[in-house]
């Protein structure tokens, strides 16, 4: 697989959908069988390792998915070269800050 | 019955616009391709291409009621009125219904339509097995009309590096054809973010094939030739 090729991003695509739709389904199934009290007990769970595990895992999925749909709308609509150039560091600095943000906030919380 | 054309040559007309005819039809016009032929007697400037009249020559792909197809197999019986005809969308128009196609066969010679083998040649032919023959079924039956190409909205966005529908469903016509040795080079000349990866699978393509083909289904065994491939 090249590094630059089209089916690297076709397969991250996919691969994210998995995770997230594994997340949704999960996340569903606890809310409708067991949901967390509050608040609290939410924070609670979200500090044990593998649930900060599962949410960084999710935080992952969700920022690499969103990253490929955005870049193929930039690639079909955005055209001129120095535009699209602007657009895409644009959004690629905005979901590696975001990401940042989501690991930092798990991460501190969970230690 | 009414019909209405898109009309424009741009040695006279400044920009394109829309003229209505009514045609008189015989009984034995049945399809589109006839009441253009009746049209064409009333008003010798309306200009169209056809060739053989009966769907396999492609040559009369236009916009029917706002659906790619070929004028010589719409049957006129059970089309709304006014008939409305325009050139195949997104492709530079020539002249009335008539549409350049340069950059259409420019992505068909893209994919290296022939069969590539640099083995030495067998005394009689290259024989294949009835398995080999039936997986060119539904691939080798395309006829370049492009009514799926200038249909999908992928093609659209990017004509000059998506290969679009039909272009990616003769690349898989040789790409399974068991007398090809270069799959392996098409496939990687196909792992392209534009050429191949544009495809969203909207299948328009599949909708408007004029002789039923899916070329979404060859796009996606494309992709997973290629995800097997890297694997």
């Amino acid at each position: 697989m090249r590094l630059l090729s089209g089916q690297r991003a076709f397969v991250l695509q996919r691969l994210s959908a998995l995770v997230l739709l594994a997340g949704v389904a999960a996340a569903t199934l606890r809310l409708a069988f067991g949901a967390p009290a509050g608040l609290a007990e939410f924070r609670a769970w979200a500090a044990q390792p593998l649930a900060a595990a599962v949410l960084l895992l999710l935080a992952g999925a969700l920022f690499l998915h969103a990253w490929v749909g955005v870049r193929d709308v930039v690639l079909d609509y955005v055209h001129p070269l120095p535009l699209r150039t602007a657009v895409l560091l644009l959004v690629a600095g905005a979901l590696v800050l975001l990401g940042g943000w989501t690991a930092v906030i798990v991460v501190t919380h969970a230690l | 019955m009414r019909f209405r054309i898109y009309r424009y040559d741009p040695d006279k007309d400044r920009k394109p616009y829309w003229q209505d005819y009514e045609a008189l039809l015989q009984p034995f016009d049945r399809m589109v391709l006839d009441a253009l032929t009746r049209l064409k007697e009333q008003d010798d400037t309306i200009t169209y291409r056809r060739s053989c009249r009966e769907g396999v020559c492609g040559s009369d792909a236009m916009n029917i009621n706002g659906r790619n197809t070929l004028a010589c197999i719409t049957p006129l019986r059970g089309l709304a009125e006014p008939v409305t005809l325009a050139p195949l969308p997104s492709f530079p128009v020539i002249r009335d219904l008539v549409v350049d196609m340069t950059l259409f066969f420019k992505h068909y010679h893209d994919i290296r339509p022939y069969l590539i083998n640099a083995d030495a040649p067998p005394e009689r032919e290259r024989l294949q097995s009835l398995e080999e023959r039936e997986r060119l079924n539904g691939l080798y039956e395309c006829i370049l009309c492009a009514c799926c190409t200038s249909f999908c909205p992928s093609y659209w966005w990017n004509p000059d590096k998506y290969i679009g529908p039909a272009g990616l469903l003769q690349a898989e016509r040789f790409i399974v054809d068991s007398r090809d040795r270069a799959a392996a080079e098409r496939l990687a000349h196909l792992d392209d973010v534009y050429k191949l990866y544009r495809c969203r699978k909207i299948m328009n393509c599949a909708e408007v094939c004029p002789k039923g083909l899916n070329p979404a289904r060859a796009i996606e065994h494309i992709k997973v030739q290629l995800l097997r491939r890297s694997s």
